[in-house]
């Protein structure tokens, strides 16, 4: 079995997602750039990957997020960007966890919803908890008793 | 160098078992590359309504998103390795119904595996060089006939054999235990060449095949070395005069299994293993020798005898073992003994093996064991068909690789 | 600062959400980062290697399939660190690390039998939703910083 050497130890790789009418993925990583002092860049069709020590990123994610903050949406991510063992070249296709994103991002619009109406409302919770869509709503009884009837009757 | 062959695998938790580079060498030894068709989530969502299977596991049902991009023709591969993890049943659902799904619905060779974190690439070995060869040479298993002076040697784990063909005919044999592989190699050449009359001179061109072909292959001289998924389903049909349209093949040999759906001589979808040596022709040898007969002696015993008047179940070894005994000390008869033991066998490959691959008639029983006329029996019962012996099946590899062989005769 | 498990563990939503309300989120891209960058023997893609699902059958036994195992090699170490849970009910199409749904129950499972606090949702589907969806995320999590502080 051949030796592993890691490459990129003590770094955190972190996915900015952009999902903004206002704010394009490449105007978000020319801004990101401005305010990287030297944090590894890499520019996505969904956004960026950001790379370095865990405090700079931590740094450069707080002033992207300022961009627009509730169209920006941050993830941390195992590899570091353009690992050959994660690269849709190299596999043939897309890495499942790509399926993944394209699962939750139609969603994002609505979570950037809540960000802004909680923002502007002061922060207020909506009076009633999420409630549990009902999947099979059970038929009411008398609804039941009704339909028993009528199917006699004709 | 030649084009590398594309193999897509379909799977479940190779990765999360630690398996998945065993898988990559295994596919590099034989000059393959293993690659993952790309889908997009829309069309998983619609392939596994399509499909119509209802799996909960989200890798399972990008598996199934990946094999309809392969037989609708929007990914392009050579051949196709399905793989997920032994003992999940919702997977093992799957794996069977895609290798039927891909089997029926395209030309795509098909393999498909259950792997445990004990995987290894030396496991996976004669698997990914059998799909590498129906996929890239076609055309040397599509040869019907053998010309020319042909030596076949099958280096096999408990016996070694190998023939002469010249013509399209088998004009000299040789057999003997395997015990030292290069020796034994020697010693059924030498039978073989002293029964037809010939010598290594005239040989035009050899072939090997077995667990110990890359050895005795180094040493003849080989012009092919040949895993004997591919061999064996090519001399089996070739024996059987069957070359044609659809056939089985089942070899139970001395340490594993093979159950291979043949189109036409080329293998289609084949299953290799055996859980346990319980399943294979070791169990048979130990049975003959604690009831004192020949190996040859034990087909024609259990003929006599009525398996069903032992109670007996080989999933292991040991246990089958014991059963033996015990049902002997009970005052069971040899013949009944015998004939439990072949009804054992037959039942092990029938439900671990022949469940993997679609059985078409007719079913050929080729290698040693199929001259046990109790061990065919008890499978033609289980399959209720006629099963096919055909002549020289003990001799399947050696005469599977001395036809193939004879595609590389100078200037043929 | 609660170090809260997400569930999937894959998920950008929740992964967001915790890290912006002031909390850790615990997912699956912690421990793939931790095993990527350890030398040691390779085994690709993830440097998950045998041992792993050796290593798992702390929380499965040994005729759980090995990707099972392997998988909770890797949740469960994140499992044992959180002091807090956000579920998502809902999500069926999380893969790879969350591909396998025996994986998943046995995940959610080991999180519903520990004692710490835990938020059931199910994804937003509308704006109306998606209101709600925040408030409950951000209202469990301030939550837990009372707690914490109290």
């Amino acid at each position: 079995m051949a030796d592993y050497t890691p490459r990129f130890v003590g770094t955190v790789t972190k996915y900015v997602f952009v999902e903004s009418p206002t704010m394009t993925p490449s105007a978000l990583a020319l801004r990101a750039y401005e305010v990287s002092e030297g944090v590894m860049i890499k520019e996505t069709c969904f956004g960026l990957q950001v790379t370095g020590k865990p405090e700079e990123v931590d740094r450069l994610i707080r002033r992207i997020r300022e961009f627009d903050p509730a169209h920006i949406f941050v993830k941390d991510r195992g590899f570091p960007p353009g690992d050959p063992r994660r690269c849709r070249a190299n596999l043939g296709g897309a890495r499942p966890g790509y399926l993944g994103h394209e699962a939750e991002f139609p969603l994002l619009r609505y979570v950037s919803h809540g960000l802004e109406a909680l923002g502007k409302g002061g922060g207020a919770a909506p009076e009633q908890p999420a409630e549990r869509r009902e999947k099979h709503p059970l038929l009411d009884i008398r609804k039941l008793k009704d339909l028993i009837e009528e199917a006699e009757e004709s | 160098m030649t084009q590398k062959v594309r193999i897509a695998q379909l799977s479940c938790g190779p990765e999360y078992s630690g398996v998945q580079g065993e898988i990559y060498e295994a596919a590099g030894a034989v000059d393959a590359e293993i690659f993952f068709p790309d889908v997009a989530l829309a069309d998983v969502m619609s392939a596994v309504q399509e499909f119509g299977l209802d799996v909960r596991s989200a890798d399972l049902k990008l598996a199934i998103a990946r094999a309809k991009a392969l037989v609708e023709g929007k990914v392009d591969a050579d051949a196709v390795f399905i793989a997920t993890c032994f003992r999940c049943a919702e997977a093992a659902i799957v794996r069977n119904e895609l290798r039927r799904y891909i089997h029926e619905r395209s030309t795509l060779p098909v393999v498909s595996y259950s792997f445990t974190e004990r995987t290894t690439a030396g496991t996976l070995l004669t698997r990914m060089e059998a799909l590498t060869t129906i996929a890239r040479r076609r055309a040397l298993l599509a040869r019907e006939e053998q010309t020319g002076i042909t030596l076949g040697v099958d280096s096999g784990s408990s016996t070694t054999k190998a023939v002469v063909m010249r013509d399209n005919k088998v004009v000299g044999t040789g057999w003997r235990p395997t015990i030292e592989v290069l020796k034994s190699a020697d010693e059924v050449v030498a039978l073989a060449l002293a029964e037809a009359g010939l010598s290594r001179d005239d040989i035009q061109a050899i072939g090997t095949t077995g667990y110990g072909r890359f050895l005795i292959g180094k040493h003849l001289g080989a012009d092919l070395i040949q895993e004997e998924l591919t061999v064996n389903s090519k001399g089996a049909v070739y024996l059987a005069d069957h070359q044609r349209g659809a056939s089985t093949v089942i070899d139970i040999g001395g340490m594993d299994n093979k159950a291979i759906s043949v189109i036409d001589g080329i293998p289609g979808t084949f299953t290799m293993g055996g859980i346990c040596a319980g399943a294979s022709g070791r169990f048979l040898e130990m049975t003959a020798k604690r009831l004192g007969v020949d190996i040859t002696e034990l087909g024609p015993l259990a003929l006599k005898g009525f398996g069903k008047n032992v109670p007996m179940n080989s999933y292991c070894i040991v246990f089958g073992t014991q059963s033996l005994v015990n049902a002997l000390a009970a005052g069971s008869s040899p013949e009944d003994v015998a004939a439990a033991a072949c009804h054992s066998v037959a039942e092990q490959v029938f439900e671990q093996q022949l469940q993997e691959v679609d059985i078409k008639e007719p079913v050929i029983m080729v290698g040693g064991t199929s001259l046990i006329e109790g061990l065919v029996h008890a499978m033609g019962e289980l399959l209720q068909t006629d099963i096919v012996v055909p002549p020289h099946s003990q001799y399947i590899g050696a005469v599977g690789s001395a036809l193939l062989a004879s595609g590389y005769i100078k200037g043929d | 600062m609660a170090k809260v498990f997400i569930y999937p563990a894959t998920s950008l939503i929740l992964s967001d959400l915790v890290a912006r309300f002031g909390h850790q989120p615990l997912g699956a891209a912690l421990s793939i980062r931790e095993r990527i960058q350890t030398a040691g023997v390779e085994s690709p893609p993830l440097q998950i290697t045998p041992e792993e699902p050796k290593k798992g059958l702390k929380y499965a036994a040994v005729e759980v399939p090995s990707g099972v195992r392997g998988r909770m090699s890797v949740y469960g170490p994140l499992i044992e660190a959180a002091e807090a849970a956000v579920i998502v009910t809902d999500a069926d199409l999380a893969f790879g690390c969350m591909g396998c749904a025996r994986t998943d129950e046995l995940i959610l499972f080991s999180l519903r039998s520990k004692d710490i606090p835990i938020l059931e949702v199910e994804y937003p589907r509308s704006e109306e939703e998606g209101v709600r969806f925040v408030a409950a995320i951000r209202d469990f999590l301030a939550n837990l910083k009372t707690e914490e502080t109290a």
